[in-house]
C-alpha cells in the first residue's frame, strides 16, 4: 500500500476527518461531564458528611456523670441500620486512662470501632481522612475535636466526634453515571459515523453521475455530458461539454477544408483531363497520366484525410440500417443498367455503429459499389451483432479475388483487375476507416462463389432506438 | 435528343457542350442554378448532366423542384463532391446517374446513353425496328446490317423515334428534342427531314398519324 494512498479518494479524506472530529470530541466529551458528575457527587457527599456532623456536634450533650450523650437522636435511618455505611463515632479524649475511643457509636457500626489517627486538631477544625470500616470497606471520615464545659462543676471535656461514609456511597452513582454517559456518547458517535457515512456517499453522488455520463460518453451513447449537476461540478461539466463541441468543430472545420481542397482541384483536373483528350500527341499522353495521377492523389489524400478525422468525434452513434437502404436505393440506381438483384437480409434496428454516418456510409459504400461492379447477378448483405462487435457481410457472386491476392488488393492503390472501372483504392480506404475505428475489413470466398468481404466495427451498446431482441 | 447541361464553371461548361454535340445531341447549358431550374422547367429535356455546386440555387435543390414539379427527365449529377453521403443525398434527391469529376468524356457518353435508353425502356444499347438497327453507342443507322448515311438532323429525328418505337410523337416533340432552345425553329423543317428519312428507310416503317404526328413501328 502506498503511504499516502488516502490523499487518492475524496471519500477517504472526508471520512478520515470527519471520523477523528467525532472521535476526539466524544473522547473529550465524555471525560470532561465524568469529571463534572464526579466532583458534583464528591461535593455533595461531603456536604452531607458535613450535615451530619453538625448535627451531632449539635445534638451532643455531657450527663451527670460526664459521659456524652445524644439529646435528640440523628434521623437519617441508614445511622440504625448495622453496616448500613453510614457511621458516626463521639471519642472520649480525656487525658489518661480514662481516653476511649468509640465512647459513644450510630448503632450501624455494630461492634465496630473507628480508629482515628491521633492528631491535634483545633477547636471545632473539621478534618477529614480515609480509613478502613467494617467488612473490608473504605470510608470516608470527617472528624471535629470540640471541648464541652457546660457543667461548670466539672473540667472542662475534650470529644472528638466523627462522620463516617462507605466511599461506595460516592463512587456507586458516579460509576453508574459514567457507563451511562459512555453508552449515550457511543450511541452518539455511532449515529454520526453513519451519518457522516451517508452524508460522503450522498454528497459524492454527483461525481458518480459524472462518470456514468463520462462511460455513456465514451461507449457513444450521448453526444455530450448529461445530467443535472450541482453547482459546484456544473461549471465543470460545462466546460467540458464545451471543449467536446470546440473539438467537434475543429474536427468538422479540418475535413471541410480537406474536402474544399481536393473539390476544388477537381474542376480543374477534369477540364485539363478533357482538353488532352481532345488531342492525340506527346503532350496531350503526359497531361492524361498526370491527370489521372493528381486523381488517384487527390482521391487517395480525401479519404486519408477523412480517416484522421474518423473516430474522433466522441458519443457519435449511426444506425446500420437505414445507412444500408440509402446506399442500396443509390446502388440500384447507379447499376441500373446491371440487372443485378441486391438482397438485403433484414437489419435489427438493434444494429448501432460506434461512430459517425459519413464514415460508415464511405466504407458500406465503397464495399458495396466494389460487389456491384464485380458481380454477375447476385449481391447479398447481412449483418449482424455478436460480442465483438458489429459484423456486416457483403457476398457477391462474381469471380472473386485469389486467396493470395487479397492482402495485395488491401493495400494502397493495387488493382485486381484494370478492366473494371474505379480507383482500386475502395478496399484499402475501408480497411484504414475500419481500423481507426478499432475495427477490420477481412476478404473471403463467398458461398455465392464471388468474394466475401466481412467489415467488423464497434457497436454502440445499448439502445436508444427500436425494441430489445430480434 | 436534346440534352440540358448544367455546371458552373465556363471552361468545363463549354468541353461539355462540345463534347455531348459532337456526339450527335443538342445541347443547351445553364450555368446558375435559377437558369438551370427554369430551363428544364419549361423544356423537355431526355436527360439533363448537372452539377451541384451552383451560384444561387445549389444543384440538389434545382433537381427537388423538377421532380416535385412532375419533370421526371434522366438526371445525371456531375460533381466534385464523391463521398457516397453525398451519392445517396443525390440519388434521394431524384437522380438517375452520378459521374464524379474529373471524368473520362466517354464515360460520361456511356452513361448518358445508359440513362436515355433506359428512360425509354430499352435494355440494349442497340435499339432495333423491324429490319432497322440504331447503334447509340457509335450513332449509326443499319438496314439488315448495311449503314446508313444520315445527317446529324436526319440522325435525331430517327433517334428519337427509335427510342419511342410504336408511340406517336407529335411534330413539336421533334421539334423540342432536336433543337437546341436558341435555334430558330419551323416545325416544316421536321416535314422535310421525315421526307428524306422515308426515303431512306424500308417502306411504312414511318406512318403519319394524322393530326397527332408520327409513329416509328415494324412492319407486320
Amino acid at each position: 500500500m502506498r503511504p499516502v494512498a488516502w490523499r487518492g479518494s475524496l471519500r477517504i479524506r472526508l471520512l478520515v476527518g470527519t471520523l477523528f472530529w467525532i472521535v476526539a470530541s466524544v473522547v473529550v466529551a465524555g471525560w470532561s461531564l465524568g469529571g463534572l458528575f464526579r466532583q458534583h457527587v464528591a461535593a455533595q457527599f461531603h456536604a452531607e458528611l458535613k450535615t451530619h456532623l453538625d448535627q451531632l456536634t449539635a445534638h451532643l450533650t455531657i450527663d451527670e456523670q460526664g459521659r456524652p450523650a445524644l439529646s435528640v437522636p440523628l434521623s437519617d435511618p441508614r445511622l440504625e441500620r448495622p453496616y448500613s455505611g453510614l457511621y458516626w463515632q463521639i471519642d472520649d479524649l480525656a487525658t489518661g486512662a480514662a481516653a476511649t475511643p468509640g465512647r459513644l457509636r450510630s448503632r450501624s457500626l455494630w461492634d465496630y470501632v473507628l480508629a482515628a489517627p491521633v492528631d491535634a486538631p483545633a477547636d471545632g477544625e473539621v478534618h477529614r481522612h480515609r480509613l478502613d470500616g467494617p467488612a473490608g470497606t473504605r470510608l470516608e471520615v470527617i472528624e471535629r475535636s470540640i471541648q464541652v464545659d457546660e457543667r461548670p462543676e466539672t473540667a472542662a471535656r475534650e470529644f472528638r466526634l466523627i462522620v463516617a461514609a462507605d466511599e461506595h456511597l460516592m463512587i456507586d452513582p458516579a460509576t453508574r453515571f459514567d457507563s451511562a454517559l459512555w453508552l449515550a456518547l457511543g450511541l452518539l458517535a455511532g449515529g454520526l459515523v453513519i451519518a457522516a457515512l451517508v452524508q460522503v456517499r450522498v454528497g459524492l453522488a454527483p461525481l458518480h453521475e459524472l462518470r456514468a455520463a463520462l462511460g455513456d460518453l465514451r461507449s457513444g451513447q450521448a453526444p455530450r455530458l448529461e445530467g443535472d449537476f450541482p453547482a459546484e461540478i456544473a461549471p465543470l461539466v460545462d466546460d467540458f461539454n464545451g471543449v467536446l463541441a470546440q473539438n467537434a468543430e475543429v474536427v468538422e472545420r479540418a475535413r471541410t477544408q480537406a474536402g474544399n481542397l481536393a473539390h476544388a482541384l477537381k474542376t480543374p483536373l477534369a477540364i485539363l483531363g478533357n482538353a488532352a483528350a481532345g488531342r492525340d500527341d506527346e503532350l496531350a499522353r503526359l497531361v492524361a497520366t498526370q491527370v489521372d495521377a493528381a486523381r488517384k492523389q487527390v482521391h487517395y489524400h480525401l479519404a486519408r484525410a477523412q480517416a484522421a478525422a474518423a473516430g474522433r468525434l466522441a458519443g457519435a452513434r449511426t444506425a446500420v440500417g437505414p445507412v444500408l437502404e440509402g446506399l442500396l436505393r443509390a446502388m440500384r440506381r447507379i447499376h441500373a443498367g446491371r440487372d443485378l438483384e441486391l438482397v438485403l437480409h433484414p437489419i435489427s434496428p438493434d444494429l448501432v455503429f460506434r461512430g459517425e454516418e459519413q464514415d460508415l456510409q464511405e466504407m458500406l459504400g465503397n464495399l458495396l459499389d466494389n460487389a456491384c461492379k464485380w458481380a454477375a447477378g447476385r449481391v447479398e448483405i447481412a449483418a449482424r451483432l455478436d460480442t465483438g462487435g458489429l459484423t456486416i457481410a457483403i457476398d457477391d457472386d462474381g469471380q472473386g479475388i485469389a486467396a493470395g491476392q487479397r492482402d495485395a488488393v488491401l493495400r494502397r492503390g493495387v488493382r485486381a483487375d484494370q478492366q473494371v472501372p474505379g480507383s482500386g483504392l475502395g478496399l484499402s480506404i475501408v480497411g484504414d476507416l475500419a481500423q481507426v475505428y478499432g475495427g477490420g475489413l477481412r476478404l473471403a470466398d463467398s458461398p455465392l462463389g464471388g468474394l466475401r468481404a466481412l467489415l467488423s466495427l464497434p457497436a454502440a451498446n445499448g439502445t436508444t432506438s427500436g425494441s430489445p431482441g430480434k | 435528343m436534346r440534352l440540358l447541361v448544367v455546371e458552373d464553371d465556363a471552361i468545363l461548361r463549354r468541353q461539355v457542350v462540345a463534347g455531348l454535340r459532337a456526339a450527335g445531341y443538342v445541347v443547351d447549358a445553364a450555368a446558375d442554378g435559377v437558369d438551370a431550374h427554369h430551363l428544364g422547367d419549361s423544356s423537355p429535356y431526355d436527360a439533363v448532366v448537372l452539377d451541384l455546386g451552383l451560384p444561387q440555387i445549389d444543384g440538389l435543390t434545382v433537381l427537388r423542384k423538377w421532380r416535385a414539379a412532375g419533370r421526371d427527365m434522366p438526371v445525371l449529377i456531375l460533381t466534385a463532391r464523391d463521398g457516397w453521403h453525398e451519392k445517396v443525398a443525390g440519388i434521394d434527391a431524384g437522380a438517375d446517374d452520378y459521374l464524379s469529376k474529373p471524368f473520362h468524356m466517354e464515360e460520361l457518353l456511356a452513361r448518358l446513353r445508359a440513362l436515355i435508353r433506359r428512360a425509354g425502356g430499352h435494355a440494349s444499347a442497340e435499339l432495333a425496328c423491324g429490319p432497322l438497327t440504331l447503334d447509340t453507342r457509335h450513332g449509326r443507322a443499319a438496314i439488315d446490317g448495311r449503314a446508313l448515311t444520315l445527317t446529324s438532323h436526319e440522325y435525331r429525328v430517327l433517334a428519337y423515334l427509335m427510342h419511342h418505337r410504336d408511340e406517336v410523337v407529335s411534330r413539336s416533340d421533334l421539334v423540342e428534342h432536336i433543337y437546341a432552345q436558341d435555334f430558330d425553329r419551323d416545325s416544316n423543317t421536321v416535314e422535310v427531314f421525315i421526307a428524306r428519312l422515308r426515303k431512306k428507310l424500308p417502306p411504312g416503317l414511318i406512318e403519319t398519324v394524322r393530326g397527332l404526328g408520327y409513329r416509328l413501328s415494324a412492319p407486320r
